[in-house]
């Protein structure tokens, strides 16, 4: 509907492009004011005077209710509490509730790759142990928080609080260049970026959609927070806790300052208006909200689920071939100017692109053989020389390159762009390389 | 009889609107959801930030930001 023009073109005809030229500038002299408004005018004029004989209003009960509700909703001071409380409804009832579910999934994909593994050959054990059914495993475990985020996604845009929340956030967003609708796809981030970015899809208009898209995977995912646990707990006793959240903040300020940078030089134009309807709110139906549901979720299975697949294979791959330590070895020097340039770090780094979490799990691997994680943190300060310095670049390099590959493929996805997706592969690395090196090398002047 | 730009008015404000001025699709949009002139229009919320506005027209609620809702005029009544 944007873009049906109210008048038609200027037509091509000489003699007819004159008269339509001056009729133009007539109208314009008369009631001084574009062609386009005077015509749009006296449509309405029109519509209107139909209406007002031929139609009989009944006094619309709901319209009445929703007005009450939203004398409270978006109440000039309840207005941001309320929905800052919904939110972390919405975050409790997704996060909460898919942690068992995603828990079975991974025991029961670790005890198919058990017996698998005895089959011989042996490469083709491990194929189908590590490979395969590790593969599988790594899609599907993701499946309970997409279906949960979207059951309750669905019930917040059925009800109508949606759009009130984008009504809410608009002039936060609008001041970094992006649109109301975009704060509640940055905040799900904090749970996991995958359903986030599929999030985005409540955004209408494309270049809004795509900046959101690009800065999501700043915003901190619940697979890094055992990154930083890790370290927090080994090198900063006494600080944890902030140490922990300088790096959430680390990542909001970098996703503002990215946002507006993106939005300034490389997805440039006019952002999405803000003229829309509050709809009047409605109790969700069953039938909706699982329609909904499941549309999101198959996409998720289908197209991501692929990607995730054989990416999954290809490390498998590398790694069955022995070639892990010699591509470690070959990358660990690009990070000594962060300090962390042991070949042991690069390879936990190339591992972490399969989900964040990893990286804990192959530095137990590398370090004690097991992944146990009782004094870790030391025993890798101790075998690295990592001092505490050291550690927080690690951690800000955890938080900001590649995410990981099912938000690689849910990029690919969503912006159905090869070109999009490497660019977010190749920023997040360099500024992850960029952030990492300042940390230690201004760190450095200090200690 | 006043005439105000539409996000001067105070909430519960009601008015006719006398013109809507401006260019391209966000113009076409405010025409598109009925915001067009002799149009009655009410005030109903500033957002808690701010900016945008919601406004009641046509017998529905409306929002549009600040920016957007100063190209229209309202004869305040």
């Amino acid at each position: 509907m944007d873009n049906e023009q109210v008048l038609p073109d200027e037509p091509g005809d000489k003699s007819l492009s004159r008269a339509w030229q001056e009729s133009l500038s007539h109208l314009k002299s008369v009631y001084r004011d574009e062609a386009e408004t005077i015509v749009a005018d006296a449509r309405y004029g029109f519509i209107s005077g139909l209406m007002h004989d031929v139609l009989k209003k009944p006094a619309i009960e709901r319209l009445m209710l929703s007005d009450k509700i939203d004398r409270v909703v978006l109440n000039r001071w309840l207005g941001i509490p309320l929905f800052l409380a919904i939110l972390y409804g919405v975050f409790q009832f997704t996060f909460v509730l898919s942690g068992p579910f995603m828990d079975w999934i991974d025991e029961g994909f670790g005890w198919l790759a058990g017996p698998a593994a005895g089959i011989s050959p042996a490469w083709f054990g491990s194929l189908i142990a590590d490979g395969i059914i590790g593969g599988v495993g790594a899609v599907l475990v993701f499946v309970p928080v997409i279906f949960l985020l979207f059951i309750a996604l669905s019930i917040l845009e059925d009800s109508g609080y949606l759009a009130r929340a984008a009504f809410v956030m608009d002039r936060l967003m609008h001041r970094i260049g992006l649109h109301g609708r975009s704060f509640v796809p940055m905040m799900l981030g904090f749970g996991c970026n995958v359903p986030a970015i599929m999030a985005t899809r409540t955004i209408e208009n494309p270049k809004d959609r795509l900046v959101t898209i690009l800065v999501n995977p700043m915003m901190s995912c619940g697979a890094r927070l055992p990154v930083y646990v890790l370290f927090a707990a080994a090198f900063f006793t006494a600080y944890q806790g902030l140490v922990v959240f300088s790096m959430y903040a680390m990542g909001i300020v970098l996703a503002i300052l990215l946002a507006w940078l993106f939005r300034k030089r490389l997805v440039r134009g006019e952002s999405g208006h803000f003229v829309m309807e509050l709809p009047p709110y409605r109790l969700p139906t069953i039938t909706g909200v699982v329609i909904h549901m499941w549309e999101r979720g198959r996409v998720f299975l289908i197209r991501a689920g692929t990607i995730i697949f054989s990416i999954v294979v290809l490390v498998w791959l590398l790694n069955y071939v022995g070639a892990l330590e010699p591509i470690g070895r070959a990358i660990a020097p690009i990070f000594s100017s962060a300090g962390f340039g042991q070949w042991q770090a690069a390879v936990t780094l190339i591992f972490g692109i399969l989900a964040k979490e990893v990286v804990v799990g192959t530095f137990g691997v590398l370090f004690t053989g097991v992944e146990e994680l009782g004094g870790l943190g030391s025993v890798i300060g101790f075998e690295l020389g990592w001092t505490p310095l050291i550690a927080f670049a690690f951690m800000a390099m955890s938080l900001i390159y590649v995410p990981c590959m099912a938000v690689i493929a849910i990029v690919k996805r969503e912006t159905n762009s090869w070109r999009w997706t490497g660019f977010v592969i190749g920023y997040t690395l360099v500024l992850g390389w960029i952030v990492a090196t300042l940390i230690y090398q201004i760190g450095r002047l200090f200690t | 009889m006043v005439v105000k730009s539409l996000d001067e008015l105070k909430s519960g404000e009601k008015g006719k609107i006398v013109r809507v001025r401006g260019k391209g699709s966000v113009h076409r949009r405010i025409i598109d959801m009925g915001v067009v002139t002799g149009t009655e229009v009410e005030m109903q919320r500033v957002a808690p930030l701010g900016d945008p506005i919601e406004i009641k027209v046509k017998g529905y609620c409306l929002t549009l930001r600040k920016e957007e809702a100063s190209n229209i005029y309202v004869e305040v009544s």
